[in-house]
């Protein structure tokens, strides 16, 4: 199944070979593939995420800014969708009572990884990709989220240039937390969709 | 160009099976939705990725009943699709 | 034709494997790998549409069977020799099968 990461020293090998053989071709070199990785890691994080996620829940102003137009409201925290090759158009879906959101590219491996940075293993299987656009009440389930009944399930294809991410419902009893305190609660899975938060 | 649709729009999607790059899921050929939002102008994928330059096109949020795209299910399914995979359609899915 | 990536909708495939703490990259080759696709679109060698296109026309099996980094550099390779950049024996490390 994909994600295994097996043949793991000859595959090395070859990439080095590769590399090498582009740096001596003037194609790439490499201070540029050092830099190219560092700010990589250093871009996006869910922290990002949490943190609209967490302003979103304390300012009604804000959270419909955010609905409306996600890419300028992210500006206002200092964000932005520019860290990848170009700048991409952000879509953002707030969980509500009567409806829960969740995102999957099925073609590929679509997501906001200049904001929230790359997106975990199991959002590029082929097993998540193919099973929660059929059957998101079970997939959600399987991740330890129980949806009412009542709840409508909305399923989110990234399949054309926008990319996603789900604003979750804020929690019973945290009525005068701190925004950052907020922010703590939010999870990677959650602003997926495969998560309450 | 004029965008063709607008939010609330039904459109029924091709039905067609390239043997090259696109972006229209298979699971969503052929089936009635409605326009949710514009997300948007780009040249279709499927010219990018044969080397065309295209010309930008409408790109919409389009969402199916579960039931509509499977046969069976209580959710709803948004796909973002461009212009080119769309026709207009009526509530029954017929054309208009 | 639909290709092997179209996944969206099928059944069979088996339950989601989550992996607590998982790191960004799960060895060294894997952050080369992302930085060298992104090297090579910024230098037009290929766009971002050809390179899912070379990814989806793997072949099925070797698809289902390789893990998402080996995916990318599949891609890459295959675009390096279409694209006449290099050859598939240039492509192989010295004494080793250039198909492998």
């Amino acid at each position: 199944m994909s994600g295994d990461h097996h043949g793991s020293s000859a595959i090395s090998e070859r990439v080095r070979h590769v590399e090498a053989l582009l740096e001596a071709r003037g194609l790439v070199d490499e201070g540029e593939i050092d830099r190219s990785i560092d700010d990589f890691l250093a871009g996006g994080s869910p922290v990002n995420g949490a943190r609209i996620t967490a302003r979103a829940w304390v300012d009604p102003g804000f959270r419909d800014r955010l609905l409306a137009d996600a890419n300028a409201a992210i500006r206002e925290l200092g964000l932005s969708m520019a860290g990848g090759l170009q700048e991409q158009r952000l879509k953002v879906v707030a969980n509500t009572e009567d409806e829960h959101n969740v995102v999957v590219c099925t073609l590929c491996s679509c997501y906001p990884i200049a904001l929230l940075g790359p997106s975990p293993s199991w959002y590029k299987s082929e097993a998540y990709r193919s099973r929660v656009v059929r059957d998101p009440r079970g997939v959600l389930a399987e991740f330890g989220l129980e949806l009412p009944a009542g709840t409508r399930i909305s399923v989110w294809d990234a399949s054309a240039e926008s990319r996603y991410m789900v604003v979750p419902r804020r929690p019973e009893g945290t009525d005068g937390r701190p925004e950052e305190a907020l922010a703590a609660l939010v999870t990677r899975n959650g602003l997926i969709g495969t998560a309450a938060v | 160009m004029a965008d063709r649709f607008a939010p609330g729009d039904v459109v029924r999607t091709s039905t067609a099976d390239p043997v090259w790059h696109t972006r229209l899921p298979r699971y969503a050929r052929g089936a009635v939705g409605r326009v949710v939002e514009l997300a948007g102008h780009h040249p279709l994928a499927d010219d990018r990725a044969r080397g065309r330059p295209g010309t930008a096109q409408a790109v919409y949020h389009v969402r199916f009943a579960a039931a509509d795209l499977f046969g069976d299910g209580e959710h709803d399914v948004t796909v973002e699709l461009w212009e080119d995979y769309l026709e207009p359609a009526d509530e029954q899915g017929g054309t208009p | 034709m639909s290709r092997i990536n179209d996944v969206g909708g099928m059944v069979g495939f088996p339950a989601i494997a989550e992996e607590p703490d998982e790191p960004a990259f799960h060895a060294d080759w894997e952050a080369h790998v992302l930085a060298l696709n992104a090297a090579l679109i910024r230098r037009g060698v290929y766009n971002l549409d050809e390179f899912r296109d070379a990814i989806e026309r793997m072949e099925p099996a070797a698809y289902l069977s390789s893990s998402y980094y080996e995916k990318w550099f599949t891609a890459i390779t295959t675009l390096l020799v279409e694209k006449g950049v290099a050859t598939p024996e240039e492509l192989a490390v010295p004494g080793t099968d250039p198909g492998g």
